[in-house]
């Protein structure tokens, strides 16, 4: 995996549906599927993979509801939780990426 | 090095442009197939709206009727996952497309949001139907690509894509500063072009793509002609590097890439566009 050097800080303003900024800091985006599945799309703004990342989806309560990693083409897909939500795509120390469930569209 | 700068058709400006041949003025005016869109780096993704204009961009000039395109296409990718190709004929709008000297037949597509949903680089591929330039007696079509960015996730911004004729980035194209340099390799049949006959020209008029014009006023004037098209060589490797003065849209076109090619009869030009877009660094 490249090298990241640049810390991703989690603010409010984070929290929308594709967020990233810096050179070599990690993104995420998620999207509907509109079949009552979501899929979330990582990698790094170096154009690295995203392959094994974790990613959870937790409730308002921090109750995980979801729990897994990004697939071969740095995917997860998963079944859109009935309550409200919110994904957390977690590189590592700094290069976390929280997406709030109510920013993702079709 | 041969010379092939365009003679602009026959306008309201006609009897002036006759006296200036007839004086033997060089009065070039480079034909720009416009693929537009209004922002090159998307922070999330969103459905993309696209203008398909042949105009003479930096003026505002004659406006020219485009027949239906043989291709419209977007290739993206994200990161090095495997390169997609989605068909956007099926979305293309003809409408009429008010310039500066005339209204011409255009496009407009507006793919879904699904279409560019996914983060990484899109690569929107136009191949005209070919152009006949009553002035020069000859077809020209110009094969065009026009590059978006979703969510920062570069992928394949740098690769070619196979096309007869194109110009492959070395620089990304979604993301300059203004006063930084681009630079970029012109190919055709897979090979770079060298000394290729390239001009440069700045979205002078912005589209409107609601008002289905041109911005009549521009952003900036030229002192002469020569700054309208800005016409320069290729190196010996086929490299070209310009500067961007100034935010918006430039486009780059190397001229007539293919050699001894025919449509109906008549010489056809087949040219290779690239647009790029330059941001100014504010806070």
């Amino acid at each position: 995996m490249k090298h990241r050097t640049i810390a991703w800080i989690i603010s409010p303003l984070a929290l929308t549906a594709a967020v990233g900024a810096w050179a070599h800091n990690a993104i995420c985006s998620c999207f509907d599927n509109g079949d009552e599945t979501i899929t979330c799309e990582g990698g790094f703004s170096d154009g690295g993979k995203a392959v094994g990342v974790p990613l959870h989806v937790f409730d308002q309560a921090g109750k995980v509801l979801v729990e897994g990693v990004m697939g071969k083409d740095s995917d997860f897909r998963f079944a859109k939780p009935k309550v409200p939500f919110r994904v957390e795509f977690d590189a590592g120390e700094g290069h976390k990426v929280v997406i709030d469930g109510r920013d993702i569209e079709k | 090095l041969k010379s092939n700068g365009r003679i602009g058709p026959l306008g309201t400006g006609g009897l002036l442009l006759a006296g200036l041949l007839a004086l033997g003025v060089p009065v070039a005016q480079a034909h720009f197939q416009l693929l537009y869109t209004p922002q090159a780096a998307l922070q999330e993704s969103a459905a993309i709206p696209l203008a398909l204009v042949f105009s003479h961009p930096f003026d505002n000039g004659f406006t020219m009727d485009m027949g239906k395109p043989e291709a419209f296409y977007v290739v993206s990718q994200r990161g090095d996952a495997e390169r997609r190709t989605t068909d956007l004929m099926p979305y293309l709008q003809p409408i009429q497309w008010s310039g500066g000297e005339s209204k011409a037949s255009a496009y407009l597509a507006n793919p879904p949001r699904s279409v560019t949903r996914s983060l990484g680089d899109y690569t929107f591929v136009l191949r005209p139907a070919p152009y006949y330039e009553a002035q020069e007696d000859k077809y020209i079509q110009q094969i065009t690509k026009t590059m978006v960015n979703i969510g920062g996730l570069p992928g394949g911004w740098d690769e070619p894509l196979g096309l007869p004729v194109e110009i492959v980035p070395l620089d990304k194209p979604y993301a300059n500063w203004v006063g930084g340099v681009f630079r970029a390799v012109v190919m055709a049949n897979g090979k770079p072009v060298p000394h290729a006959e390239i001009e440069v020209e700045y979205l002078n008029h912005e589209p409107e793509i609601a008002a289905r014009r041109f911005n009549p006023e521009g952003k900036v004037r030229a002192p002469q002609d020569s700054f309208k098209t800005l016409s320069i060589r290729a190196d010996a490797m086929g490299q070209v590097i310009i500067g961007l003065p100034k935010a918006g849209w430039w486009g780059i076109c190397a001229l007539n890439l293919d050699d001894d090619l025919k449509h109906q009869g008549k010489e056809l030009s087949v040219d290779a566009v690239l647009w790029i877009q330059a941001t100014d660094m504010t806070k």
